[in-house]
């Protein structure tokens, strides 16, 4: 099927949906004063898969985010969601996403099953079905003995968790959450988590963006990095972080003399890192595996009569492939490293 | 603490200019404080210029001129609402309790705040002048009778300002700040601000004869045409004074009280 | 993919029902929320019948009694300010960011504000009877009848929504509840700039001109047949008004889709 748009160009429409859940190509968005805020974007989800979109602030992830929920016009290139195109499928779109953006969107004088029902009624919902969808959600995410209060008396924590059950709604073929634990206590940041992978395994595609490691390293099935309004890297946790680098191993040897034994000892299983003068009984191993290697690691420098004091592994942290990628920190990564010390 | 009057001085000045360039930084804070007693003044003067027709009606050089002086005034009236307005803001936001903690007078807190108030109140009045006068006010009370309204709108917006302080300062509410507006016109309306005293309903005219701001409109009024059968300034000057001083006064109290319950 | 995301298509009612109640909310949840919105034209009524009482005794004026001619003007007024606060609700909802919820509902644009609008309508409601209410009180007739009460509130209630509009038209454009003021100045000079205080006959100057010109003068026409004996309830005195109204109701309605449309830019 061929439809003329009103550009003029040709567009295929294809008679079933298309198989991506959100497909990006060469996307722009300006603002006043040619600020793109995306510049250039390709990008692909597959339905199915939790997506995470990590980048610092002004990256662009959230004006992504607003692209793809039709809340944005892009300013070129092409945008499609569930199948739909953005601008001219827009109402196909909306009805297949659900969208939890960076601030919850909650009235502050409707209850939380009061604002579950009109939700569903925007949805066509009606009457009783749109009782129970309340019912069921407000169980779904923990809020059954807090639904008949004002949502102004709602704690952070729980105002996400009803922003993710008015995303939820209508059963959504993809959810957008905007750095949805973004403030949270480590409780709540948990139990969205939990709540994410389950959708998740029910079918639910997922496209998060977050600044935090760790959330995108636990959720993600694959990770875009943002910087500047472009993908810089793509691609599972796992394999962004072996690209920049294997693991290191990093062995303090109990006698420094033996450095020049153990070296040679260690040689062929990785790659030697240069000796460090001001550590003579330190000996870095770079090898595929990470602490997989520890045990070929001890029976080497054994059978070489050389005796370890401690052998410590090294894995890349996505921060290290942000900063190969970018040149730059990542954010979030300062703010968790202060949350763990 | 020993008064410093140098430095409460600085102190008091620093506070105005804040209250004052606050005022500034948004056009749309303009709007109520210029532009609205401007846009009445308009409305009125056109829409009952009829009334010169009426018997009683005292002989004017032009009807503007008879109008500007409660222009003048609703501009005392937002002026001293806004200062209590932003003083309410300030106190819902955290930042009075941040110059509670400096080592500032209490005194200069309010005083500050109401100085800001004497700018802006002058600033209004020669602006509602000046543009009265671009159409077709004249002021054969000359210069003299223009530099004296400017003090007069300065004490009363001082004294407006003062309670509204002690409503900001008992409450603590922006929002209660914000519905007190429609009473300024309340205030407005019970003093013949437009009208002529003689030519109001007689309930109205009762009332106005303990609104202090009756003297002070018709002092203006007096001045600005001339004739001072029209208001006696020193009557006006007495009440606007009196007012600043008592709210002030009422506006400190509260402060303290409101210290001491802390 | 998940299939289980089939829903009915929402019922235009359904959701504009679902939003006025939403909007009716403000007055029915927070304490006092109608109060400053009826004061402020019932002390504009008291406070104008009591400085310039005094113009019906000039020749043209179409009433002995100034309360009467000011009713239908304080009327309007109160309904316009309830219409300027649904322009405010809704800036209000933008800066928190919940119009965006509502934005990505597929629920077609204009029928997000039917709902505010007809909430704000309704609200309007209560200035008005309560203006009616005093005016009467301190000595006003019902010179117009049923018929002319109809046509206040008629009025009444249509200008509100026009002023909803012309609101709603703001909140879009600024995205700011700093918005605010603007909306309730355009009502203020919409009311003001007509036969506000005086009749047509008795205007000078260029405010004469204006009046003729300002669609918000016949509205008062025809709202003024309820309380004003020199208008009698007529279609002379109604067409005008209703044209009017009609009029604004277009103008405003295309300028906040206009507004609405372009909130993906």
């Amino acid at each position: 099927m061929r439809l003329l748009s009103s550009t003029g160009s040709l567009w295929r429409v294809s008679s079933r949906a298309s198989p991506l859940a959100v497909e990006i190509r060469s996307l722009v968005r300006e603002f006043k004063g040619s600020i793109r805020a995306i510049d250039g974007l390709d990008l692909d989800v597959a339905p199915g898969e939790i997506y995470g979109f990590l980048g610092p602030n002004g990256a662009g992830k959230t004006t992504t985010v607003r692209v793809l929920t039709t809340l944005l016009r892009p300013t070129s290139g092409t945008a499609r969601v569930a199948g739909h195109d953005v601008v001219h499928d827009a109402d196909a779109v909306r009805r297949s996403i659900g969208v939890a953006l960076q601030e919850a969107a909650i009235d502050p004088l409707m209850t939380g099953r009061e604002l579950l029902r009109m939700q569903g009624a925007l949805h066509g919902l009606r009457g009783a079905e749109a009782k129970q969808r309340a019912v069921a959600l407000l169980d779904r995410v923990g809020l059954t003995e807090a639904g008949d209060r004002r949502v102004g008396g709602y704690s952070g924590g729980m105002r996400r968790r009803l922003d993710l059950a008015l995303a939820l709604v209508h059963r959504p073929d993809v959810l957008f959450l905007d750095e949805p634990t973004t403030g949270l206590d480590i409780t709540s940041r948990s139990a969205l988590w939990r709540e994410v992978r389950a959708l998740n395994a029910e079918g639910t595609t997922v496209f998060l963006t977050t600044q935090y490691l760790e959330e995108a390293e636990q959720l993600a099935d694959r990770v875009g990095i943002i910087a500047r309004g472009r993908l810089v890297a793509e691609g599972t946790p796992a394999a962004l972080k072996a690209k920049i680098g294997e693991p290191t191993l990093h062995v303090e040897l109990a006698d420094a003399a033996d450095a020049g034994r153990a070296r040679a000892a260690l040689a062929p299983l990785g790659t030697l890192e240069e000796a460090d003068e001001g550590e003579p009984a330190r000996v870095a191993l770079q090898a595929a595996g990470g602490s997989a290697a520890i045990a070929p690691v001890i029976l080497a420098l054994d059978e070489a009569g050389v005796a370890v004091g401690t052998i410590e592994v090294e894995s890349p942290s996505l921060d290290d492939v942000f900063l190969a990628v970018t040149g730059s920190k990542l954010e979030g990564a300062a703010y968790e490293a202060d949350e763990a010390a | 603490m020993s008064l410093d009057l140098l430095r409460e001085g600085r102190v008091v000045g620093a506070l105005g200019r804040r209250g004052l360039s606050v005022q500034f930084r948004k056009a749309q804070l303009l709007m109520p404080t210029f532009v609205l007693p401007l846009m009445l003044l308009a409305v009125i003067s056109s829409g009952t210029s009829a009334a010169r027709d009426l018997p009683q009606f005292p002989d004017v050089t032009s009807y503007i001129t008879f109008i500007v002086p409660g222009t003048i005034i609703q501009g005392a009236l937002l002026a001293g609402l806004t200062t209590g307005t932003a003083l309410a803001s300030d106190i819902e936001f955290g930042f009075f309790d941040r110059l509670l903690s400096a080592p500032v007078h209490r005194t200069s807190i309010i005083l500050g705040r109401l100085f800001g108030t004497v700018g802006l109140a002058m600033l209004q009045a020669s602006f509602f002048l000046l543009v009265a006068l671009a159409f077709g006010a004249r002021y054969p009370g000359g210069v003299d009778a223009a530099l004296i309204t400017v003090v007069l709108a300065a004490f009363t917006a001082v004294g407006i300002g003062g309670i509204a302080s002690a409503i900001a300062i008992r409450t603590g509410s922006l929002s209660l700040m914000q519905s007190i507006f429609p009473f300024v016109f309340v205030l407005l309306f019970t003093a013949p601000a437009f009208f002529p005293r003689e030519l109001l309903t007689p309930v109205l005219r009762d009332v106005a004869a303990y609104n202090p701001l009756t003297y002070v409109v018709e002092a203006v009024r007096g001045l600005l045409a001339g004739d001072a059968g029209l208001g006696d300034p020193w009557i006006g000057l007495a009440s606007a004074v009196g007012l600043a001083v008592t709210m002030t006064a009422l506006a400190t109290f509260a402060l303290k009280a409101r210290l001491r319950a802390a | 993919m998940n299939t289980q995301a089939a829903t009915h298509r929402a019922s235009p009612v359904h959701v504009a029902l679902a939003l006025w109640r939403r909007s009716l909310n403000e007055v029915t949840r927070v304490r006092g929320a109608l109060l400053p919105a009826t004061i402020a034209p019932v002390v504009f009524l008291l406070g104008m019948t009591g400085q310039f009482g005094r113009l019906t005794g000039l020749e043209g004026f179409p009433t002995d009694s100034y309360v009467s001619w000011i009713i239908p003007l304080s009327c309007l007024q109160g309904a316009g300010f309830a219409g300027a606060a649904t322009g405010a609700n809704l800036a209000r909802d933008i800066e928190q960011g919940l119009f965006d919820r509502l934005l990505t509902a597929p629920v077609p644009r204009w029928l997000l504000v039917v709902g505010p609008i007809l909430g704000g309508v309704t609200r309007s409601m209560v200035p008005a009877t309560v203006v009616l209410l005093v005016g009467v009180a301190i000595g006003a007739e019902i010179t117009g009848g049923v018929l002319g009460v109809l046509g206040l509130y008629l009025a009444s209630a249509t200008f509100c929504a026009i002023a909803g509009l012309w609101g709603v038209f703001m909140a879009v454009t600024f995205r700011t509840q700093q918005a605010g003021p603007l909306m309730q100045q355009g009502v203020f000079l919409a009311v003001f700039l007509s036969t506000a205080y005086t009749p047509e006959a008795l205007l000078r100057g260029w405010l004469a001109g204006t009046a003729d010109l300002n669609p918000v003068t016949y509205v008062l026409e025809m709202a003024r047949q309820a309380t004003v004996s020199g208008y009698a309830p007529s279609l002379a005195h109604t067409l005008p008004g209703l044209a009017a109204l009609a009029g604004m109701l277009v103008v405003f309605g295309l300028l906040a889709l206009f507004g609405l449309k372009r909130m993906d830019r």
